[in-house]
């Protein structure tokens, strides 16, 4: 048994130094190439519960791509966006980002998504000195993940902390409900919320959490409709924010006011939401309204290529990747010059807004108010 | 395979096959052949550790992420909180997730076959589901990040060589103890209890005991694998330690060959590497994927490492279980 | 609150139960766990939303399609990946039956993509106030049919010529096929009507929740499959009884102690039940014999 066991090792052994050989074989080719292509990756989930993030994200990274070669590429060079599944698991993340930090043809990385997989991610990029500029994770942890770690969303203590200021200044709201998805997103928002609310003197009277792809709010929404909540602030995204909004109808809860942030931004939030999305009030960076020039060509080419108007992700992955393009035509594809370029970056114009990162690589810039009126996102002025 | 019957032969074979492994890392210099080399390390603690449940003593377990996951746990927890060397800090996941094993053994007592899967699954749930809420400790989904590289003497080991070696020597230790084990008498006791509880009884071997062990000795490895892990990693969160993860344990187990180790290292190799073979075809992989398990099982039930390699077998069983209910499993057989 | 929580609790109970009687109709049968059952029912779901919205029929007529459209997925994965390995080893059938799940889910977001849909049926959801509490067309519609359907089903089982062959099966397939029963056409109908349960709940949860994903089948399937046994697997009864049991207590729980924790409750009081009374709630006791 024992040697059987060591013949299996034996043999594990050499399928995996035969699987290297050939796959070696074929990365020497890619070397070759190296010269007429500039290579970014795309680490993001296209399958598992954030797959529709992913997907937006491509799509997006992907339109800032096409823009530049369709323009004659960088240094008569073309730009191809490599795409990598890490599943929005964080294991999985690990070893994607080996792969894609391993290829040195891979100039920079736009990824990941979800904040435990940039985590995962982040000791592996930053030994390998490869930039990793993150289209979605906005927990507060990434902020120290290391120096090759960007962000061009903004932590969630900025988006939340000025939506809780929005709800209790503003609007008057005393009494507020958080009904948060249970991942790592949902509650560092949660978090944050509870210590703006105490600071801004507001009561948080349900806090309650819900698996991410629930289909079913009676349970909570029920204790909200037998509290004195006066308003729903929500820690999620879009698609669970319209099945709340939708379901809230039937507790008696009709004219809730629903809040959220730039997370529950999207297309779906309408389309599945129906009329009771309508009146929802959230904050964000990124809107089909926006007056800025970069966001209406990016809402046009994304039309133009997918037939549905991007999402806050898309924006965002529009930004990525148009960060990294950006150090490129400045500085070359080198990995570290790129890291150099982006730790000093200011004022670059993107769908979301101007992108400015600081000390610690995450982005600084100001949130607008939106709403929804008659299935349309409407920024407030 | 002729060749290996000369045991002189076969030691130079092993001897070549363990420099090989050993000079890997110094003739493949490419960090994400490692990763992947090591990810297959971990998986083949966990796939052993799972086979000695599920292949040797019979007890279909669908909750073994759980604890991969309490032995991650455990392990990042002392290590970052109480500045615990990792090897003590390995030992200490080894227990608690040892301990964690012998209470999902206890329901082992009155269930079986399909009922205890699901109490194994559900007992999978719940310890996620602890992970997620219990945020004080764990820090929920936030994940538990900056767990710190294992020292020796302050040697810090860091970077992939070294973990790759790591996990070799853990790999190794592993498979000695799993060897010992199932070629001991508590080993062939567990495969009588697998082949018929009451029968084993009955010639005196009393089955919680093997179970027990059986499941204690399993989720002590998974632990240890999970403490690795999670120093390798550097953080760890809930996602990992998930139903999938158990899934997919349990399938390298079975696709290399129930109650056969070579079969599942082989199972690990296979499953860890066809994924990243067909990472070129992303939207049609998981897809390839689940369609391949159905075929493997079709055409090839026992396993890649099954009955059919196995030379010599104390009781002639069959691999893939045999019968194993008493009564109602029976009456299909001879469909 | 309570009685709201209550009726909010029976009305999930009632989709687990649906699906759960799928779970324990095979497995009364075939003594196999379709790990499948729950992407059945996401099956179900895509396609009940394909026949309405993509193809633009009515109601009426689209959900019996979708429900045969179902019925004939739920035979063929039995014909390819349960049937040639029935005789082997369980475990052989179990790991099937997770292929053909991650299948089943590859497929549908291959088709239908990864986003949310919304179903779109053309049924409108009315909400009832009865004093505190609040009641749709829909729930009473889910409790009713599924109150109905294990009527049904139970008097299939029990009193027709197909049902005496079922459990003929169900004992013995030897000797069923002794006896001159197909056993295989018996198999494939159990399968079918699994698959229309299945469909039925999906179209439910469909109308209900207005949204329809690849991965729906997860949670669903889980919690079903956990009333399933809870009840007593391959009890008719017992799927019924199991599947409100399930629903009522996640809901009590996420409402009165921690919704974070809303399925360690449902999967905390299965295993609790199985260590007191490892048959299930109704289920008949297996004595092991030499």
């Amino acid at each position: 048994m024992k040697r059987k066991a060591l013949t299996a090792v034996f043999m594990a052994a050499l399928l995996a130094m035969g699987l290297t050989a050939c796959s070696s074989g074929g990365g020497s080719t890619d070397s070759a190439s190296e010269s007429d292509t500039i290579r970014i990756g795309c680490a993001i989930p296209l399958t598992g519960a954030s797959a529709q993030d992913g997907q937006s994200i491509q799509n997006g990274a992907q339109i800032a791509v096409d823009q530049v070669n369709e323009a004659g590429g960088i240094d008569g060079k073309q730009v191809e966006l490599v795409v990598e599944d890490d599943k929005g698991d964080s294991s999985e993340a690990a070893t994607v980002a080996n792969l894609l930090a391993e290829d040195s043809t891979i100039s920079a990385v736009v990824g990941h998504f979800n904040s435990s997989c940039t985590l995962a991610g982040a000791p592996i990029y930053n030994q390998a000195g490869v930039v990793e500029i993150s289209p979605g994770s906005s927990a507060a942890a990434v902020t120290d993940a290391g120096d090759y770690t960007f962000r061009v969303i903004t932590t969630d203590a900025v988006q939340g902390r000025y939506l809780a200021e929005w709800a209790v200044n503003d609007l008057g709201y005393q009494n507020i409900a958080v009904l948060y998805e249970n991942t790592d997103y949902g509650l560092g928002l949660a978090q944050v919320l509870e210590e703006a609310m105490a600071d801004l003197g507001a009561n948080i009277v349900v806090q309650e959490a819900y698996e991410v792809g629930a289909t079913d709010y009676s349970t909570v929404l029920t204790k909200v409709a037998s509290s004195e909540a006066e308003a729903i602030i929500i820690g999620g995204l879009y698609n669970e924010t319209a099945l709340i909004a939708k379901q809230r109808s039937s507790f008696g809860l009709e004219n809730m006011q629903i809040m959220g942030v730039d997370a529950i931004y999207s297309d779906a939030l309408i389309e599945l939401g129906g009329d009771a999305a309508n009146g929802i009030l959230l904050t964000g960076y990124f809107s089909d309204a926006s007056t800025s020039q970069v966001a209406q060509d990016f809402i046009a080419a994304y039309e133009e290529a997918y037939g549905e108007m991007p999402a806050t992700y898309a924006a965002y992955g529009y930004d990525a990747a148009l960060v990294i393009l950006d150090a490129i035509q400045n500085v070359g594809a080198d990995r570290a010059a790129i890291q150099e370029y982006l730790s000093t970056l200011e004022g670059l114009e993107g769908a979301t807004g101007i992108n400015s990162f600081d000390e610690n690589g995450d982005v600084i810039k100001d949130p607008m108010r939106m709403t929804i009126e008659n299935g349309e996102f409407v920024v407030i002025e | 395979m002729k060749i290996l019957r000369n045991p002189k032969q076969k030691k130079v074979l092993y001897g070549i096959g363990l420099i090989l492994l050993a000079a890997f890392p110094f003739l493949i210099t490419n960090s994400y052949y490692l990763h992947v080399c090591i990810s297959i390390g971990v998986y083949i603690l966990l796939a052993t550790s799972l086979n000695l449940v599920t292949g040797f003593a019979g007890q279909l377990s669908l909750g073994h992420a759980a604890f991969y996951g309490i032995g991650a746990y455990v392990g990042a927890l002392l290590m970052l909180n109480f500045d615990v060397n990792f090897f003590l800090a390995m030992i200490a996941s080894a227990v608690v997730s040892g301990l964690f094993g012998l209470l999902l053994g206890l329901p082992t007592l009155r269930l079986r076959g399909d009922y205890l899967a699901i109490v194994t699954l559900g007992f999978g749930e719940i310890v996620r589901l602890v992970f997620v809420n219990w945020a004080e400790v764990t820090r929920g989904p936030l994940g538990l990040p900056g767990i710190p590289s294992p020292s020796i003497f302050g040697f810090q080991i860091s970077g992939r060589t070294a973990f790759y070696y790591l996990i070799i020597v853990l790999v190794l230790l592993t498979l000695f103890v799993m060897n010992r084990i199932v070629n001991s008498g508590v080993g062939m006791a567990m495969q009588t209890v697998k082949i018929d509880e009451i029968a084993a009884e009955s010639i005196g071997i009393y089955p919680i005991k093997y179970k027990l062990i059986a499941f204690v000795v399993a989720a002590a490895f998974a632990g240890i694998a999970g403490c690795y892990y999670a120093s390798y990693i550097a953080y760890i969160s809930p996602t990992t330690f998930v139903y999938n993860t158990s899934v997919t344990i349990l399938a390298m187990v079975v696709l290399g060959g129930l109650g056969s180790i070579p079969g599942s290292i082989i199972g690990a190799v296979i499953l860890t590497l066809v994924p990243e073979l067909l990472r070129f075809m992303s939207d049609y992989r998981m897809l390839i994927f689940g369609a391949l398990m159905v075929f493997m099982m079709i055409f090839r039930p026992e396993g890649f490492w099954g009955a059919s390699k196995r030379v010599k077998n104390i009781y002639k069983i069959k691999a893939g279980g045999g019968k194993n209910g008493s009564d109602s499993g029976d009456n299909q057989r001879h469909n | 609150m309570f009685t709201q929580q209550l009726m909010n609790g029976i009305t999930v109970g009632g989709v687990y139960a649906l699906i759960a009687l799928g779970y324990t109709m095979v497995y009364g049968i075939l003594k196999i766990v379709n790990f499948a059952h729950g992407d059945v029912f996401m099956m179900g779901m895509f396609l009940g939303m394909f026949f309405t919205q993509s193809l633009g029929l009515h109601y009426l007529i689209a959900f019996p399609l979708a429900a045969a459209a179902t019925a004939f997925v739920g035979i063929c994965i039995e014909r390819i990946a349960y049937r040639p390995i029935r005789v082997a080893d369980k475990l052989a059938v179990l790991i099937s039956a997770l292929g053909v799940s991650i299948f089943l889910q590859n497929l549908a977001m291959l088709v239908w993509g990864t986003e949310t849909h919304t179903f779109n049926s053309g049924i409108t959801v009315q909400t009832y106030r009865l004093g505190s509490v609040t009641l749709s067309n829909i729930q009473i519609g889910v409790i009713v049919l599924c109150c109905v359907l294990m009527i049904v089903l139970y008097v299939v089982v029990n009193k027709t010529k197909i049902g005496v062959a079922m459990r003929a099966t169900s004992h013995s397939i030897v000797s069923a096929k002794l006896m001159g029963i197909n056993t295989d056409r018996i198999i494939s109908f159990t399968f079918g009507v699994g698959s229309v349960l299945a469909c039925v709940a999906g179209i439910l949860v469909g109308i209900y929740y207005d949204a329809v994903y690849p991965t729906i089948g997860y949670s669903y399937g889980l919690k079903a499959f956990a009333a399933a046994i809870l009840g007593g697997i391959g009890s008719i009864p017992g799927a019924m009884l199991g599947g409100f049991v399930i629903g009522i207590v996640e809901t009590f729980g996420a409402a009165y102690i921690s919704s974070g924790y809303r399925d360690a409750f449902a999967f905390g009081i299965l295993i609790i039940v199985l260590i007191f009374k490892p048959s299930g709630i109704l289920g008949v006791k297996h004595v092991d014999k030499v």
